[in-house]
């Protein structure tokens, strides 16, 4: 019997493949059990740094910071997996300011350089090595601001993200929501797959047809995704009927959440990471 | 506490039809409670009522008559599918949310965690994350929940509709204790097979009124209100009322001891041994057939082990097998969603390989579990005739609406197919692949949501395209629904193929059955008990079987006097 049950549950276990994207993976590593409201800090520092923070080098360091803590956190097979979902996003971030860079003249070893004009008007068109690096500083940051959001997901599970949320004081109701959106999303992305198989077993044509055609059908699937959704949203305000939530009233807590040693350890190497940030920002910033 | 409706009557706005006409009932302290009927009989909005839905949340509908718990009064419900209901990543965390909203101190939080972790023997679970359950643990988890409120009265919608065997024996482990301890419990299930141990108290509803309010042998004893209300009764129940038809002063039962006991009162003519059916050559006639598949997920887990089998042409062929034994991953296979690791599947000679899923599916066709996946047509006639307009096989308007007469559904020919309800949205997806080219029909779970009425129509249903020639291949953990509609069984366990054959040879492997841990039907096991010379798989079998072996005066008689409800 208890053989049986594990290979169900190891099946079950087997659901959470790294093809799952947006939610939480379970393990037991030291980033997982830090207390969310660190990881929440860090998520905070870093966007507001990669958002100001322009140097190569700087978001070289950082890259390599964040590199470690998806090591520590058995966590880099996930971020392979959002390089794969962003990476035409990316691509298109360099080659928007590769293709910016192209109009202006930069100091630098040039590539390519040629001046032409259109009903009278001059113009230069300049690749210079400058332009590749400023294409990949944009694709760099945006990364990085993606990545930092992904690493408190991956290692902090709704039910954390709720007790974090509270303890800052943030009103339950929208903390609840916030959860709620961690907890459906994985059910609404399982919703769709299975509908486009179950369209696809009864005759609808996704697969050798032409992009126009797989658009259309996708658009026709949304119809029961749409109605599921709203099915589930039925279900689950009922439910929280069912458990009297009443988000007027006070809630108490099973558990609490208390920082550690190690969430000061860990805030620690935040703050250094960022001050070495900056002073690297400010050495070696090349203006853009 | 006892809970009493007097003269409740609803309807859902002023225009609208009555929903609930005049019902009294009431609901025995300490007693578990069953509320059946057909699908449209008002027993959710009973339940709206009973657990305050109505009208808190709705609140626009006109509710006469008197049912008021009082402020105090706890009653939850548990629905049919718990991951709609569960809050919380673990565990701990679901089962503790409905106590952390009442505003408990933590020390009384966690003593009533704790409290019903033992109750239901599922402390083995609490650090698990709710993602990783089983569908019984994950309903356990949810009754946990809901009772750590410490309810006086617990709803229960359907519970284990969407169970496996071992899910739905853990329920009912559940509620046995649940009963034990004294908890006022009511069931709303149109299948009482799986709960006739349970239910204390039966009441029957139709069209919105109460038509039935008695115990449960009374209920068993009354045939024509079963048949009226749709509700599924134990098998043993069925074999009475038939039997009862032949043997003149049959006492009633309900239990596999029962029917032996009362049964081998009225044989005459004894036989002693129980002959197992040889067994045959295997796929004399494949029109579809499976060589060496096996699959591995990307994460390493293995879903099917070098399966070997066939489908031949004609026949009816269930596959049975707990969750995760790999039944739902064979048919993936077998309709091009999944690609094997390993091996290939051939139809008719020619590998699938290389096709699209919608190119196999004119020749293999899969039916999905819940129907709302596969309803998106702004109505039931366009529903019913999709799978012909997306393979573009032509079909005659007269035709389409002689199958929704035939089948109860020309009324709601205009409506929006998701509006229906869960049995008849089922039926309809079914319905729509009589409009297919496809030789190999796949039913996964074709029984779910459906009643009684429902189930006669999905069994006529597999006899029509049986008759055509087609192949059905059937999902089910309805077992002895599975003994009546199948010709052959596969049975998978752990990835791998543990045995296939004709439903007489493999009813004659007890042993097989219980390694997979699901039971066979009670007609299989009663013919066994009997001793009769081969082993019945239909109830009318059984009769056939016992027919001779009872005194022929007495059962002419009978026959004369025809079946009669008793009581």
């Amino acid at each position: 019997m208890l053989t049986v049950h594990k290979a169900i549950d190891q099946k079950l276990l087997g659901a959470q493949t790294l093809g799952d994207f947006l939610q939480y993976v379970d393990l037991n590593t030291y980033l997982h059990r830090l207390d969310p409201r660190t990881k929440f800090l860090f998520f905070i520092i870093m966007s507001i740094l990669t958002s100001f923070v322009k140097s190569g080098v700087a978001l070289l360091f950082l890259f390599l910071v964040f590199l470690a803590i998806w090591l520590v956190g058995r966590i880099g097979q996930y971020m392979l997996v959002l390089l794969d979902k962003i990476k035409v996003l990316l691509l298109f971030i360099f080659l928007l300011w590769l293709v910016l860079g192209i109009f202006t003249i930069n100091e630098g070893p040039v590539l390519f350089r040629t001046a032409f004009s259109i009903f009278g008007h001059p113009f230069v068109v300049s690749l210079e090595a400058f332009d590749f690096y400023k294409g990949a500083v944009y694709a760099l940051r945006i990364f990085l601001m993606i990545s930092a959001f992904y690493t408190v997901i991956l290692t902090t599970n709704f039910s954390q993200i709720i007790l974090g949320l509270r303890s800052w004081k943030v009103p339950y109701a929208i903390a609840f929501g916030v959860g709620l959106v961690f907890q459906i999303i994985p059910m609404i992305v399982q919703e769709f797959a299975t509908i486009m198989e179950a369209q696809k077993s009864r005759g609808l044509e996704v697969d050798k047809c032409s992009t126009f055609a797989k658009l259309k059908n996708y658009v026709i699937v949304s119809l029961p995704l749409l109605f599921r959704v709203l099915s589930k949203g039925h279900a689950i305000s009922l439910a929280m009927h069912y458990y009297k939530l009443n988000f007027k009233v006070q809630r108490t807590a099973y558990k609490m959440i208390k920082a550690t040693s190690s969430d000061l350890f860990f805030s620690a190497v935040t703050v250094l990471a960022t001050v070495v940030t900056i002073v690297l920002q400010v050495h070696y910033y090349i203006p853009i | 506490m006892s809970f009493q409706l007097k003269k409740v009557s609803y309807k859902y706005s002023p225009e609208a039809p009555q929903v609930l006409k005049n019902i009294n009932i009431d609901i025995q302290e300490k007693k578990v409670t069953a509320i059946v009927g057909p699908s449209g009989c008002g027993k959710s909005t009973l339940v709206s009522i009973l657990s305050g839905v109505i009208p808190t949340l709705l609140t626009k509908g006109e509710l006469s008559g008197h049912f008021h718990a009082g402020e105090d009064v706890v009653i939850s419900v548990v629905s049919q599918t718990p991951e709609n209901q569960l809050f919380g990543y673990g565990v701990e965390d679901a089962i503790a949310f409905g106590v952390e909203n009442m505003g408990l101190n933590s020390q009384e939080i966690h003593s009533r965690v704790e409290s019903v972790l033992d109750l239901l023997h599922i402390q083995h679970l609490r650090k698990r994350a709710v993602s990783t359950l089983s569908g019984g643990q994950r309903q356990a988890v949810c009754i946990a929940s809901v009772l750590a409120m410490r309810p006086d009265l617990v709803i229960m919608d359907e519970p284990v509709s969407s169970l496996d065997p071992r899910g739905k024996q853990m329920i009912q482990s559940v509620l046995n204790d649940l009963k034990g301890s004294g908890q006022t419990t009511v069931i709303v299930d149109n299948n009482l097979d799986w709960s006739a141990d349970i239910v204390d108290h039966v009441v029957g509803m139709d069209h919105g009124e109460v038509v039935f309010d008695g115990s449960k042998e009374e209920f068993f004893a009354q045939f024509a209100v079963q048949k009226r209300l749709g509700v599924i009764v134990p098998q043993e129940v069925e074999i009475f009322g038939e039997l009862s038809k032949i043997i003149p002063g049959l006492k009633p039962f309900s239990t596999l001891e029962g029917a032996v006991e009362h049964i081998q009162e009225h044989l005459t003519h004894k036989q002693s041994t129980t002959s197992t059916q040889e067994r045959g050559n295997e796929h004399s006639d494949s029109i579809l057939s499976v060589h060496d598949l096996s699959k591995s997920f990307q994460d390493g887990f293995q879903a099917l082990k070098q399966i070997n089998t066939g489908f031949e042409k004609g026949k009816v062929i269930s596959i049975l097998g707990q969750n995760g034994s790999g039944k739902t991953t064979l048919v993936k296979h077998l309709n091009g969603l999944y690609r094997p690791t390993e091996g290939t599947i051939t139809y008719k000679g020619a590998e699938t390989t290389n096709r699209s899923v919608a190119e196999i599916s004119r020749d293999i066709i899969l039916v999905f579990q819940h129907p709302e996946h596969m309803l998106f047509e702004e109505n039931v006639y366009k529903e019913l005739t999709f799978c012909a307009r997306a393979q573009g096989i032509p079909f005659s308007e007269k035709e389409a609406r002689e199958v929704l007469e035939k089948y109860d559904l020309l009324k709601d020919q205009d409506e929006l197919p998701v509006n229906l309800s869960m049995g008849k949205k089922h039926l309809l997806t079914i319905l729509s692949v009589l409009f297919s080219s496809a030789e190999v029909i796949i039913l996964d779970e074709p029984t779910l949501g459906m009643d009684l009425h429902l189930r006669n129509y999905l069994e006529e249903i597999i006899r029509d395209l049986k008759s055509k020639g087609k192949t059905v291949i059937v999902i089910s953990h309805e077992i002895p629904l599975v003994f009546k509609i199948s010709d052959q069984l596969l049975i998978l366990d752990h990835a791998e193929k543990l045995d296939e054959g004709s439903k007489q040879e493999l009813a004659g492997e007890e042993t097989l059955f219980n390694k997979i841990t699901i039971d066979l039907p009670p007609v299989v096991k009663l013919s066994r008990k009997l001793g009769l010379n081969r082993l019945a798989c239909t109830v009318d079998e059984l009769k056939d079987m016992i027919l001779p072996l009872v005194d022929s005066a007495q059962s002419n008689r009978s026959e004369a006097i025809g079946g009669t409800d008793i009581g």
